[in-house]
C-alpha cells in the first residue's frame, strides 16, 4: 500500500488521501465516501504539471479521464513504480507547452481533444465536457462547454466536490464557457487561387 | 532544429521555460495576470495555460444575468482585410485559438483583468516599437 496526502480528485474543492494498492486505488476526502477504481480499468496514465501541483491523469478503459492533482515533483519515481509494478502501465511524463503561443494543432485522442504547440500539449479538453460545437464562421469552430447549474457544487457532495464527467468547467471561480478555433482549409478554397479568400470575405 | 530561423524570430514570445515559473496563484483555478512575464495564465480543465500578451488581440467584459463574461480574443489569420499586419504568423496552416470566454460572479475582477490586459498590450506594443526604432 502506498499513500499520498493532499490530493485533489477531478478538481475537487477538498483535498483527500490517495491510496494505491495492487488491486487498484482509492481517494478519500476528510469526510464522506471513498472513490475507488479497480486496476483492471486503468488503460493508461500520464504525469504532468497541473494547478495544485503535479497531476496523475488516468485514462479509464471506458475512455474517460480521472485527474489526481497535488502530487510533489519528487513523487514521480514512487508513482512510476506503482503503475509499472501493479498496473502494468507506464506513467508517461507529458511535458506541456509553456511558450504561451495560441497556434498549434488540435489532435483528437481517445478521451480528449489536445491542442499541441510544437508537439507538446498546451491543454486538453475531455469530450465529456463539451456541450456543443458549431461552425461559427468561415474557418471558425466554436466549442461550448457544459456549465454547472446554480448552487451545484460538484458531481457528488460526498466526494469532496469532485467534478466528474461534464462538471469540470465549474471547478473554479472563473469558468470557461466557450472556446473558438481558427481552422484553415474548412472553406473550399484551393491553394492556387491567391486572393480568393479575400473575395469570399467581402 | 530544422526551423532554427523561425524559432529565433519568435523567441520573444516565450512565456515560460520551466514549469516552476508559474505564479503560485495558479492553484486557485482562476485567471492570473503575470506582469513580469507579459503573460496571462488561464485555467482550462484544471490546468494553468499561459498565453503571451503578444498573442492577444483584445479583451472585453460584459454582463448577463447573474454573471459577468470576459472574452479574450487572440490574433489569428483572416481577421479582416487590409488590417495593418503587426503580427507575422509563423505558420498560417496551423490551428489557432481564436477566443476564450470565461464567466464569473465577480464582475469587478473581470473589469480589472480586462483593463490589465489592455495596459499590458499597450506596453508590449510600445516596447516593440522602441525595439524596432533601435534596429532601424
Amino acid at each position: 500500500m502506498e499513500s499520498f496526502d493532499g490530493i485533489y480528485l477531478d478538481l475537487s474543492q477538498e483535498p483527500g488521501k490517495c491510496r494505491f494498492a495492487e488491486n487498484g486505488f482509492g481517494w478519500k476526502p476528510s469526510a464522506g465516501e471513498t472513490y475507488t477504481l479497480d486496476a483492471g480499468n486503468i488503460a493508461g496514465a500520464q504525469w504532468s504539471r497541473a494547478a495544485k501541483g503535479y497531476e496523475v491523469k488516468i485514462l479509464h478503459r471506458d475512455s474517460s479521464v480521472i485527474q489526481l492533482d497535488g502530487f510533489a515533483q519528487e513523487d514521480f519515481d514512487r508513482l512510476s513504480k506503482i503503475f509499472k509494478n501493479w498496473y502494468n502501465t507506464n506513467l508517461d511524463h507529458k511535458e506541456h507547452a509553456l511558450r504561451g503561443w495560441n497556434w498549434g494543432k488540435g489532435e483528437f485522442g481517445k478521451a480528449e481533444l489536445a491542442f499541441n504547440v510544437q508537439n507538446r500539449p498546451a491543454f486538453e479538453i475531455p469530450y465529456s465536457e463539451i456541450l456543443n460545437t458549431n461552425l461559427a464562421g468561415k474557418n471558425e469552430v466554436a466549442v461550448e462547454f457544459i456549465m454547472p447549474t446554480t448552487g451545484e457544487t460538484g458531481t457528488k457532495e460526498n466526494l469532496g466536490g469532485a467534478r466528474g464527467k461534464g462538471k469540470k468547467t465549474g471547478a473554479g471561480k472563473d469558468q470557461l464557457v466557450e472556446m473558438r478555433f481558427y481552422i484553415p482549409g474548412l472553406a473550399s478554397v484551393t491553394k492556387d487561387e491567391p486572393g480568393s479568400e479575400e473575395e469570399g470575405e467581402a | 532544429d530544422q526551423s532554427g530561423i523561425m524559432v529565433k524570430k519568435f523567441k520573444r514570445f516565450e512565456s515560460y521555460k520551466r514549469e516552476q515559473q508559474f505564479p503560485s496563484r495558479v492553484k486557485d483555478l482562476a485567471i492570473v495576470m503575470d506582469q513580469k512575464n507579459s503573460t496571462i495564465v488561464l485555467p482550462i480543465m484544471g490546468r494553468p495555460v499561459p498565453f503571451h500578451i503578444q498573442t492577444i488581440k483584445n479583451a472585453s467584459k460584459s454582463d448577463e444575468g447573474d454573471f459577468s463574461y470576459l472574452r479574450i480574443n487572440f490574433l489569428s489569420p483572416g481577421q479582416g482585410v487590409g488590417r495593418k499586419d503587426d503580427q507575422p504568423f509563423e505558420d498560417v496552416s496551423a490551428h489557432f485559438v481564436r477566443s476564450l470566454t470565461f464567466r464569473s460572479h465577480d464582475g469587478e475582477r473581470f473589469q480589472d483583468i480586462s483593463n490589465q490586459i489592455a495596459n499590458m498590450k499597450k506596453d508590449a506594443v510600445k516596447r516593440e516599437q522602441e525595439k524596432k526604432e533601435m534596429e532601424d
